[in-house]
């Protein structure tokens, strides 16, 4: 607790346009944390950016008073990373969902965990691809027969991001719920201050087409134990739970962030020009 | 007046050391005071395999290989009919080979040429570490007119770090190359050039390219590497470094384009370099950049394509991709190199207008500019440079409108950073505050203002290079692009020395299309020629979609990669002529 | 989870008071704003109105608030160090607690909820503080919200049978992006 007003409110995040998020959707929920996180922050808008892909909780860029970019699908890390790399005076945040995270953005997820950048990535993971009308994604239960895509499930285990972020090299991974907003926003303010690449999984129910999620509120459990630094403890903490230990730090490490310098050495492009002077 | 040159060709298999040995001869002619190019055709292994290094010496510039070789010094013959095609040997012309690899195959005798033996390994032999390419190396520069002393400090340099030893046994093994080459039948020699008239550079399309990028103002390139465009970024990696720059290697092409839309958006200068391939995959987000208004540079060192096609050589079949690859109505731009000099220009023309009109700009190279090396006039200093702009501050009153429409068709441009001007760019279409908008309105407005920044840009004369023959152009031009443009121009310039009269149009600016200028550069001519690198005649389509060509249009296309002898083009005016 | 243990007994000063009732009232008329743009966006205008007469009165609530704090300068807490009961303020409506077709009753039952619940919140301090000045504010808190409360219970015997029913949409969900 500091004495003195912040001089930022969450609301000065919050744009005025209105989410076009179903009612009820856990999205709201994120953008709710995000703002509270970057007021705790006091950081001015203009020195944060919101980059996102496609996908439903890809719009929240639009929803924010910060900087905003919504790019293409599954490539918003490449966006970020550029974006941070040419600017890393900016906080840069990137958000989205699993389809566009773990399907069509996957080898950028793999390698961003790898570069480790300093950014934070939310991925609001409801398991469904909710723009195109609900099918499966790559976090999808093997057997779930919702979608007319794969009326008898996918029959494929899926993706843990969690698990494979670590083994990426992602140095900060935290799982949170829609349920706690409170709780998000500050496992949010650690993540970006924390260096290197962030990832908090956010499990955020589809109440359109995934309604039988609104029980995740009930089954989410605060995760017993602290965080670790150590990446074999952490994978096997991630192997074995099932998914709903939320609200904590799972993993922090202390691998310094991918910051090749703009050298600004004396060097001038008559220097450059001069060897191919014969 | 018509080039005097000499052209030669040096192959051999794995362990001659024919690339090594062509980058010698085209440092000791730099130092004797010639202009040159040179290219190289190799086998598919990564290392050992055949390789032809091809080199053009003359005393004044030159643009392109000639129509035949008056050398062909082969170390030896292992797979050389892989290249046969691309050796054309005519009957002035003189095959070298050494009796210890035997007869030279049938496949090159084709034209009758005469046959010569140089017993570059028994002569090697006799010289202690003596290696049969500097035997070689010897005899073509006694052939050539090379100057010794021209080559002894090419070799100095060059072997400096294995030490005197080593640099005297080249030198041997030089010597008696020029030695024997006095059995040799004689090819033109090249006269030695007493004073240099003018400073010269020796560079490659892909070196040229990657100075276009930085004279530009680029300090963000985003790598993957690709044949053959990966030495533009390899040479950018460090040289931009040196201007305060950066170069970050991504994990495929989807990231290298995104990453430089990322940081373009950031507010710095941003650029990648691919090949076909990774052009294909990029499209999706060059049509990002189109909608979100990001300029950021992609150059394509094209090669023969569909599909992996044949990754080491050069091919204009990327011309439609580049122009109609992206979905919707996607307004780009399209500039393309005619030279390995004109890689330079291009290039930085390319960051100028990319910056200036907030539009991804597609740059088209190819493989036989970009691994060509030539040496060249130095180029001259150009004015351009990436000029953005910029919102500054906020209005008081009012919100920021990222996507204005205005009447030049730019919006000032907030960079992140820029207090009170925050807004989100973004892929949808969306209305002039960027609001994703589903408006019939809005997308008119903004396919409007997208459209018009491009059409209303002021080009200049750098739309394209137009040459006359001497007499004038007469009624008849050839139009053509790219690296087709070096034979084209050659073949204008004999055409011009025989009295002919045409013009040459060699287009730079591909899209947005110049109707006005196209007409006003064709006003008078009846009979034009295209000419390119394609199978299906993609220029010549793209010509006639968009311009008004003289009645009487001739196509002239091939695939690559075998490329256009200024012969064949000078040999279609001739006829046309009569 | 998040239900913790009530610890409004750690409100101990009148400035510490304040500062929670100034986030809670305005978190409450924030989501309660939301919330009405929400069904506005997906045209639940029965609902929506409902939202936003709550909003009306928690901006006005929460006007009085803002001129009482002007003279008193109060301690900033992080989100997550504010004595709530539960995982967020106990007056703002849970955005996941919400649904596409909530009918009208549904939402002033949540509504009701909540408001009872800030009330309880602000009797608790009432009874566990032990200056004065707090008990006597907290109290007049509590009060405050139990006229919420009398609205909500007004509101809900004004409820026809059509409220609550779920409100209807023949059509199926549209792809977008």
């Amino acid at each position: 607790m500091e004495a003195a007003a912040r001089k930022y409110k969450a609301k000065d995040y919050k744009s005025e346009l209105k989410p076009i998020w179903c009612p009820g959707c856990g999205d709201y929920t994120v953008l709710n944390a995000l703002t509270r996180a970057l007021a705790e922050l006091g950081l001015p808008p203009e020195q944060v950016a919101v980059v996102s892909g496609i996908g439903c909780s890809s719009r929240i860029p639009a929803y924010t008073s910060v900087y905003g970019f919504h790019g293409v699908h599954g490539r918003a890390l490449p966006v970020a990373t550029g974006l941070k790399l040419a600017r890393p005076d900016l906080t840069v945040i990137v958000t989205g969902g699993d389809g566009d995270g773990f399907s069509i953005g996957g080898n950028h997820f793999l390698h961003a965990c790898r570069r480790n950048v300093d950014m934070t990535y939310i991925v609001m993971d409801n398991q469904v691809y909710g723009m195109t009308k609900g099918q499966a994604s790559p976090t999808t239960a093997p057997d779930w027969e919702g979608s007319k895509l794969t009326p008898e499930g996918t029959g494929i285990n899926p993706f843990q991001p969690l698990v494979v972020g670590l083994a990426s090299g992602a140095n900060f991974i935290a799982r949170v719920s829609s349920s706690d907003p409170v709780n998000m926003a500050q496992i949010i303010v650690e993540a970006i201050r924390h260096p290197g690449f962030s990832l908090v999984q956010v499990l955020s129910p589809c109440v359109t087409f995934r309604p039988e999620q609104a029980e995740w509120r009930d089954i989410v459990r605060t995760a017993l134990v602290d965080y670790t630094d150590d990446a074999a403890r952490a994978a096997r903490r991630l192997m074995t739970d099932d998914g709903f230990n939320v609200g904590k730090v799972l993993y922090k490490g202390e691998r310094p962030p991918f910051r090749p310098e703009f050298e600004n050495t004396d060097g001038s492009i008559a220097e450059l020009e001069a060897k191919f002077s014969l | 007046m018509t080039v005097q040159s000499v052209s030669l060709v040096i192959a051999g298999s794995g362990g001659a050391g024919v690339v090594t040995a062509g980058s010698l001869l085209l440092d000791a002619a730099a130092n004797a005071g010639w202009y040159a190019l040179m290219s190289r055709s190799s086998g598919p292994q990564i290392r050992g395999g055949e390789a032809a290094a091809m080199l053009r010496f003359a005393t004044e510039p030159i643009m392109s290989h000639d129509d035949s070789f008056h050398l062909l010094m082969a170390v030896d013959w292992e797979n050389i009919t892989r290249f046969s095609a691309e050796i054309p040997l005519v009957a002035g012309s003189l095959i070298v080979g050494d009796p210890a690899h035997g007869d030279a195959p049938v496949a090159l005798l084709g034209g009758k040429p005469r046959q010569a033996a140089l017993a570059m390994t028994e002569i090697a032999g006799k010289i202690e570490n003596g290696r049969p390419n500097m035997v070689a190396l010897g005899a073509i520069a006694a052939l050539i007119g090379l100057p010794p002393q021209a080559m002894q400090a090419v070799v100095e340099k060059n072997l400096r770090r294995k030490g005197q030893a080593a640099i005297d046994a080249s030198m041997a093994a030089f010597h008696a190359g020029i030695a024997a080459a006095a059995d040799l039948p004689a090819i033109p020699k090249l006269p030695a050039v007493t004073a240099v008239s003018e400073p010269r550079w020796s560079i490659t399309g892909n070196e040229a390219t990657g100075l276009g990028v930085i004279r530009g103002g680029v300090r963000f390139v985003a790598a993957y590497p690709i044949t053959p465009a990966t030495e533009v970024l390899e040479w950018l990696a460090p040289s931009l470094a040196k201007v305060g720059g950066v170069l970050v290697q991504a994990e495929d092409e989807l990231a290298s384009i995104n990453q430089i839309i990322g940081a373009s958006y950031g507010g710095v200068p941003a650029m990648t370099a691919t090949s076909g391939p990774g052009l294909s995959l990029m499209i999706e987000s060059l049509g990002l950049a189109v909608a979100a208004e990001v300029p950021i540079v992609v150059v394509d060192v094209m090669r023969v394509g569909p599909s992996t096609g044949i990754a080491t050589k050069s091919e204009q079949s990327d011309l439609n991709i580049a122009v109609y690859g992206l979905h919707g109505d996607a307004p780009h731009i399209v500039v393309a190199s005619n030279s390995v000099a004109d890689c330079l220009f291009t290039t930085q023309w390319a960051v100028h207008l990319a910056e200036s009109m907030q539009a991804p700009t597609i740059v088209l190279s190819d493989q036989a500019m970009g691994q060509a090396r030539a040496i060249i006039p130095r180029p001259a200093e150009l004015a351009f440079i990436g000029q953005r702009e910029t919102a500054k501050a906020a209005v008081e009153g009012e919100r920021y409108q990222r996507y204005a429409v205005t009447a030049s068709g730019v919006s000032p441009m907030a960079i992140p950073g820029t207090a009170g001007l925050t807004h989100t760019a973004d892929g949808l279409e969306h209305n002039e505050f960027g609001t994703p908008s589903s408006q019939a309105s809005d997308h008119q407005a903004q396919m409007d203002k997208r459209s018009r920044k491009l059409t209303q840009f002021n080009y200049g004369d750098h739309w394209a290079d137009i040459e006359d023959a001497e007499g004038g152009a007469g009624d008849m031009a050839i139009i053509t692009w790219g690296s087709s443009t070096g034979p084209a121009r050659e073949a204008l310039r004999r055409f011009s020395d025989a009295g002919g009269k045409a013009r040459l149009i060699s287009v730079r600016l591909i899209a947005p299309v110049q109707p006005e200028r196209m007409a006003a550069a064709l006003h008078g001519i009846t009979r034009a020629l295209v000419v390119e690198q394609s199978h299906s005649g993609q220029f010549h389509r793209m010509l006639r979609a968009f311009y008004d060509l003289p009645r009487e249009t001739r196509s002239l296309h091939q695939a690559g990669p075998l490329a256009f002898g200024p012969g064949r083009i000078l040999e279609q005016l001739k006829t046309w002529r009569a | 989870m998040n239900e913790t243990s009530p610890d409004s007994g750690a409100i101990r000063t009148l400035p510490e008071l304040l500062a929670h009732a100034l986030a809670m009232e305005s978190e409450a008329a924030e989501r309660y704003g939301e919330l009405a743009v929400q069904m506005e966006t997906h045209h639940k205008t029965a609902v929506a109105r409902i939202f936003r007469r709550l909003e009306s009165a928690e901006r006005k609530h929460l006007g009085e608030l803002e001129e009482m704090c002007k003279k008193v300068e109060l301690p900033h807490y992080a989100p997550w160090d504010f004595k709530w009961t539960g995982a967020e303020s106990p007056e703002a409506i849970d955005t996941g607690r919400v649904h596409y077709q909530l009918s009208v009753r549904e939402a002033i039952l949540l509504a009701f909820e909540h408001e009872r619940r800030a009330a309880e919140f602000y009797a608790g301090i009432a009874e566990s503080a032990e200056a004065a000045d707090v008990k006597q504010l907290a109290r007049e808190f509590a009060a405050e919200e139990q006229e919420h409360i009398g609205w909500l219970e007004a509101w809900l015997g004004e409820c026809g049978p059509g409220d609550a029913l779920a409100t209807e949409d023949p059509d199926p969900p549209l792809g977008q992006e």
